[in-house]
């Protein structure tokens, strides 16, 4: 293929942000006409490399060039990489709900006469553009009216209107159903025969493997390699390999678990989305919980952990149908968030700033927020209580702040997670659920935190650990389930866990238990 | 360190209270007020004048005719307006804000007549004077004078002309007459109603008019806000249950607003005009009388208002008791107020430009 | 550390919201200082000090309410409506029913608190937005208050005038002055005084130092004195008026909802609320339960307002309550609430109701219209929010923030994520 013209190439490219390294040295050659892949772990860098192709980071704020279409390319914002050909298909969709089909092709780009907009012009533009991506809709549609599918390719059409010469698609098939899926996988197939350039960022390895030509395999902000998927034979066990293959060993404090017996135990548990009741997203689902036992799950951004983590923790996300949970021998109904906590259940989410910790709170106020009661007396708070139990927390989890009276807003990634550990070990919780525990915090700081866990474990109580890193999980837990599309496919334990085996049952239904 | 600091504070809030007390109260004993028969105050005293927000051109008008006569005077007027939602709140601290700043003499036109008691007391026991204006201030003991037009003379004048009206066209009866009264919770529209009945209601006896409808109660003949189209909508529903194949005389109307929706409607359903009463002179109406078609209205000129609550104003500085007209029929609901009635005076075609020939907006209309 | 430097980091308190307090304190002083020389000396005259309190006190009250609304998150624009609601039945309730007057103030929080539980089930439990409940709520109770009292003004008896217009009785021998007055000054200088001694226990407590013994001498020297000074110049006012019964009442309220809000879980709880729902709700917090209580304390804090204004007026009227909900909004927000919600204290809210109300009365003393005085006062609202919105724009916390920055530590703490959240609008003066 190598005699097809260079259209993209990103050579060297390095992007630092304070105190992270996320792109070093990235390399990444597309070629005309053809389905470039990028894989990689979550936080491998792909997106940041995206954003440094369409201008988000606009020239001058990385290292490195980009040569696009011959020359040199100095994009100072989005409008001008669009303007350039090149388009970005968001995996969240940026598309107004209420406003039809032909208004958001339109959308900041609309075809005027005499200054008005010519809305015949612009439903016949709409039309034409729609057959393109064999959307068969009415353009005066709304896009609420229509389903995620078709959005999709409202976007891709809105990505014509521009005159694309390449299209960028990240995870675009992450929210479809397998119709869906096909269909899209189709369109492109058809782009490439007309000769337009497609990237596409994908965790769908076997999608992946059906329709790229090439593919570039990103490692923690490193290019590994990049793959000719004919000439090199490629199959989804040779991705993997490339995305997980590094050295695990020396990124976790050794530990000995003390494991004692099953203590937690969810059986037969069934939720459904809070908005559309006919999606189920906990499909019969059991767990247990040993004592000193760290359990991992592992699945694909939306495979229904975090709805499952939720849901068991005080019914705080989705419509709780069927199911029950045992905690020492006994049965026991949680209905709301309180119940879980007292109850001995806390829940580590999953997005610090949004839903974990309130950023006007000071470290003192958010370390106690969840149990007021253990410092307060007749509802009446007790402020040196509270700012004892802080500061025991913040020397014990060495929390880099000057007193316990700094705001949250102000701290680490890694620091402000301390504080939301503080918070949860605060409530004396007998099992402990970290959803992404270590998500955006840096190498050392993770080692502190595994630490954390480790001991949190050691003390007897349950630990769950949701984490999209494989190699988080290997070296972290004791033992691992595998969720896929809203059911439990899989439950490994720590010797015979590899990313490869994970990776296989986390994208298949077929449950294989290998204990 | 600990009784150190207990002393210190101890000693610091004493010596903080000392200093301060030491300064003396200047606690006035029992306010040079309420007294009989001050000795009038300086002529360049503050004089405090309230008025209600500006909502009608009537107001604007007395407010720019106090700030001016009282300059003539040669005292120092202030006068405010309430502000335009928060009225009565507004009224009060302005009230409040005279007496502080030391006026002699308070006019208050007011927002609320009955939510003015608890400033004008503190005005009174601060040795202010208060006078309302067109409005009488109720439920307070406090209040001092009120100068205003004679009500029950409008309903009078207005009960008086409808009887010569109708004579003029018809030298003898029975007359055909139906009644209109204004709005129920205005206390006004009551003493309107009250004085055109106290002319009428003879006649009526004595079968010399009659009202063919029947309607004579002041409930029945009301109309809610002082509407237009209230007052149209009942004319026109009266003209098709009554006066089917009778003629329909003269109408008893408040004021011209009303009047001119009862003259439409009675255009509208082709009968001949009869003789409709008025008050305030509005603009369009004094067009209609000049055109033959409302016959009255009521002239309450403003600047007579104005002028007699300033004459007020100069006794009282000079010392002597201001001129009042009206010592018993003023009851606020605590005592009987010292009353300067003015007299309203009708207007007909007859006499409309000699009505208003000091009124520069309504004087070129009669020409 | 200098002395200097001492001063300035301990007298007001170290913290960014001690700072911001600091400075709307310092802008109230400013211009109460203004008007006491523009006014040649009337501002902070006896009686003038005691008419500004009685015609504040109801505004102030629901500044307290309001304040809680708004740090969780929401708005309540009935509350003119609601007061006047309230004070039309209990003005009829007295007069109409003979209702004894402390039963009719009974009865009067009773129809607040029954209206606050139909606004708080909508906001609360049907997830209505406020703004829309409330506008409802602001429709429905003027209308309510019109259909009852007939736009008709309701005298009220001479006992319930007392809680708007009564003031401490006068007893004891004769000093000069209102006694009973004193012996209120008396009783707050103590309580000042043993706050400070209870905060330097809790400091130390905290393994914290306690800051310099000469800065806790200055700072009491100079609250019991604005304390003696505002005792001295109530209590010396005319006879038979000193320091107002329903200034006792704000008092009295402020006092303890600056308790609830600062010292206990359900105060904490109403700022969790506001500042991140989801993150309160997965704290364990009752999200509903709080919306609720803040509506419903609201409504019957509206009440109390409407029936001080009742008997400040003497008589309930159609007019009641016109445009409070806008005076006890801005009062929040001059006082550095958060329009975002979380973010806002009581005392913020009285001060910045104060600064409002001293601007009002000031402007009146001068005479100035009251067009003049609304178009001052918007410019006044609108400039303390806007150049607490630029400073934090311009990455400063606000203006005092940023004058007392020099003093402020350096943050040790390594720099935030890569992407930064956008700050929430926090305003001040």
């Amino acid at each position: 293929m190598s005699d097809v013209p260079i259209l993209l190439e990103m050579r060297s490219i390095t992007k630092e942000f304070p105190g992270v390294k996320a792109l070093s040295d990235v390399n990444l050659v597309v070629r005309a006409g053809e389905i470039h892949a990028i894989c990689g772990e979550n936080g491998a860098g792909k997106s940041t490399l995206m954003k440094v192709l369409s201008g988000v980071y606009p020239h001058g704020t990385y290292d490195g060039k980009i040569i696009y279409q011959g020359s040199e390319s100095k994009f100072s914002d989005i409008r001008a990489s669009e303007n350039a050909g090149i388009v970005i298909i968001h995996q969240e969709l940026a598309l107004i709900p209420g406003m039809s089909i032909a208004e958001n092709i339109f959308l900041g780009n609309e075809p005027r006469k005499r200054g008005a907009i010519d809305w015949k012009a612009a439903n016949r533009m709409a039309l034409d553009l729609m057959a393109r991506v064999g959307l068969e809709e009415d353009p005066d549609t709304l896009i609420k009216d229509i389903g995620v599918g078709k959005q999709q390719l409202v976007e891709i059409a809105k990505a014509f209107a521009k005159d694309v010469k390449l299209l960028i698609l990240d995870e675009p098939t992450a929210a479809l159903n397998e119709a869906d899926s096909k269909h899209l996988l189709d369109l492109l197939r058809g782009f490439r025969s007309r000769g337009i350039t497609s990237i596409m960022i994908s965790h769908k390895l076997n999608e992946i493997e059906a329709i790229a030509d090439q593919i570039t395999i990103l490692r923690d902000g490193r290019t590994v390699e990049t793959l000719d998927v004919k000439a090199d034979g490629v199959d989804e066990d040779r991705i993997v390999r490339g995305m997980v293959g590094r050295e695990l060993s020396s990124r976790f404090p050794d530990h000995t678990p003390k494991i004692g017996e099953v203590f937690f135990e969810v059986r037969d548990w069934n939720v459904r989305h809070p908005i559309s009741a006919e999606r189920q997203v906990c499909k019969n689902e059991s767990f247990v919980v040993r004592r000193g036992e760290i359990v991992g799950f592992a699945g694909l951004m939306g495979a229904g952990r975090t709805e499952l983590a939720m849901s068991v923790f005080g019914r705080s996300y989705g419509v709780y149908e069927s199911g029950t949970i045992i905690k020492d021998g006994k049965e026991i109904v949680l209905k709301s968030v309180a119940d879980a906590i007292d109850n001995g259940l806390a829940y580590v989410s999953e997005d610090r700033k949004a839903i974990g910790l309130n950023l006007l709170d000071d470290i003192k106020t958010s370390t106690v927020a969840a149990k007021l009661s253990k410092i307060s007396h007749h509802g009446v708070l007790n402020e040196v209580e509270e700012y004892q139990a802080a500061e025991a927390y913040r020397k014990e989890l060495r929390t880099k702040a000057p007193t316990v009276d700094e705001s949250v807003s102000k701290l680490s990634g890694g620091n402000q997670q301390k504080v939301v550990l503080a918070k949860w070990m605060f409530t004396d919780p007998d099992l402990l659920i970290l959803d992404e525990p270590t998500r955006g915090i840096d190498v050392g700081a993770k080692y502190e935190i595994y630490g954390i866990i480790q001991r949190l474990a050691d003390q007897g109580k349950g630990v769950i650990v949701i984490s999209s890193e494989l190699p988080e999980l290997i070296g972290l837990c004791d033992r691992i389930y595998t969720v896929f599309e809203g059911a439990i496919t899989g439950e490994i334990a720590r010797a015979d866990a590899t990313p490869e085996t994970l990776m296989k049952q986390m994208t298949s239904t077929k449950k294989m238990a290998t204990r | 360190m600990r009784k150190f600091f207990g002393t210190s504070v101890v000693a610091i809030s004493a010596a903080a209270m000392l200093a301060l007390a030491g300064c003396g109260s200047g606690r006035d004993g029992d306010s040079g007020s309420g007294g009989e028969a001050a000795k009038g105050f300086p002529a360049n005293s503050l004089i405090g004048v309230a008025l209600p927000a500006k909502t009608s051109e009537n107001w604007v008008l007395a407010g720019d005719l106090f700030s001016n006569g009282l300059k003539e005077a040669g005292f120092q007027g202030d006068v405010q307006y309430a502000g335009a939602s928060t009225t009565v709140a507004d009224q009060q601290a302005q009230i409040t804000a005279m007496v502080t700043k030391g006026a002699k003499v308070i006019v208050i036109g007011a927002t609320d007549a009955a939510q003015l008691s608890t400033q004008v007391a503190a005005a009174h026991t601060a040795g202010v004077k208060v006078i309302a204006y067109d409005r009488l201030i109720t439920n307070t003991p406090d209040l001092d004078y009120y100068v205003a037009f004679d009500n029950f003379k409008v309903g009078q004048l207005q009960g008086q002309a409808l009887l010569d009206g109708m004579k003029a066209k018809k030298p003898n009866g029975p007359y055909n007459i139906e009644l209109f009264s204004g709005s129920p919770d205005d206390n006004n529209a009551g003493v309107f109603f009250n004085g055109a009945m106290d002319v009428l209601k003879p006649e009526i006896d004595k079968g010399n008019v009659v009202v063919a409808s029947g309607q004579k109660d002041v409930k029945q003949t009301a109309i809610q806000g002082w509407k237009a189209e209230g007052a149209q909508a009942r004319m026109d529903q009266l003209l098709t249950s009554t006066y089917g194949n009778k003629e329909l005389d003269g109408v008893l109307s408040p004021n011209d607003t009303l009047a001119r929706a009862i003259l439409t409607s009675v255009k509208g359903a082709g009968k001949p005009t009869p003789v409709v009463t008025g008050q305030d002179s509005e603009v369009e109406s004094v067009k209609s009388i000049v055109k033959g078609e409302q016959y009255m209205t009521i002239n309450k000129d403003t600047r007579n208002l104005v002028k007699e609550t300033i004459n007020m104003v100069k006794a009282l500085q000079a010392g002597d008791k201001p001129q009042v007209n009206d010592t018993k029929s003023y009851n606020n609901g605590s005592k009987v107020v010292d009353t300067y009635l003015l007299p309203p005076v009708a207007v007909t075609k007859a006499n409309a430009a000699e009505a208003y020939a000091n009124d520069p907006k309504l004087a070129p209309l009669t020409k | 550390m200098s002395r200097l430097k001492d001063l300035q980091k301990n007298l007001f308190g170290g913290t960014t919201s001690n700072a911001r307090q600091f400075g709307m304190i310092f802008t109230l002083v400013a211009i109460v200082v203004l008007f006491q020389i523009l006014t040649d000396g009337l501002t902070l005259r006896s009686d003038n000090l005691i008419a500004l309190f009685q015609q504040n006190s109801y505004i102030l009250i629901l500044a307290i309410g309001m304040l809680m609304v708004i740090v969780a998150g929401h708005i309540d624009l009935s509350v003119g409506s609601v007061a006047a609601f309230a004070g039309i039945l209990v003005a009829k309730s007295m007069t109409e029913w003979d209702l004894p007057w402390p039963a009719a103030i009974v009865f009067g929080l009773a129809i607040g608190a029954v209206i606050g539980a139909w606004q708080g089930f909508w906001v609360a439990y049907i997830g209505v937005p406020a703004f829309i409940v409330t506008l409802a709520g602001m429709l429905l109770f003027r209308g309510g208050n019109q259909f009852i009292g007939n736009a008709s003004t309701v005298p009220v008896p001479e006992g319930f005038r007392e809680i708007g217009s009564g003031f401490l009785p006068e007893f004891g021998p004769n000093t000069g002055y209102n006694n009973a007055t004193l012996l209120l000054g008396l009783a707050a200088a103590l309580a000042v005084v043993w706050r400070e001694i209870q905060a330097r226990k809790t400091r130390r407590a905290m393994d914290a130092d306690p800051a310099p013994m000469w800065i806790s001498i200055l700072r009491m020297a100079i609250m019991v004195g604005v304390i003696a000074f505002a005792a001295l110049r109530f209590a010396s006012g005319r006879v038979g008026t000193s320091f107002p019964i329903s200034g006792i009442i704000l008092l009295v309220l402020v006092i303890a909802y600056s308790f609830y809000t600062r010292n206990t879980a359900g105060g904490r709880h109403i700022y969790a609320v506001g500042g991140n729902s989801r993150a309160a709700e997965l704290s364990g917090v009752k999200l509903k339960r709080v919306n609720f209580f803040v509506m419903m304390n609201m409504s019957v804090l509206a009440a109390l307002a409407g029936m001080i204004f009742v008997a400040r007026s003497a008589a309930s009227g159609p007019q009641d309550g016109n445009g409070w909900e806008l005076d006890a909004i801005a009062a929040v927000f001059i006082g550095g609430a958060a329009v975002a919600g979380g973010i806002g204290t009581i005392s913020g809210s009285i001060v910045g109701g104060l600064v409002m109300a001293v601007l009002n009365n000031g402007l009146q003393l001068m005479g100035v219209g009251t067009d003049r005085v609304q178009i001052i006062k918007g410019l006044v609202l609108l400039l303390a929010v806007a150049i607490d919105v630029y400073n934090k724009s311009q990455g400063r916390f606000s203006i005092i923030g940023s004058l007392m920055r020099p003093f402020r530590r350096e943050d040790s703490a390594s720099p935030p994520d890569a992407e930064r959240e956008p700050a929430k609008a926090a305003v001040s003066g």
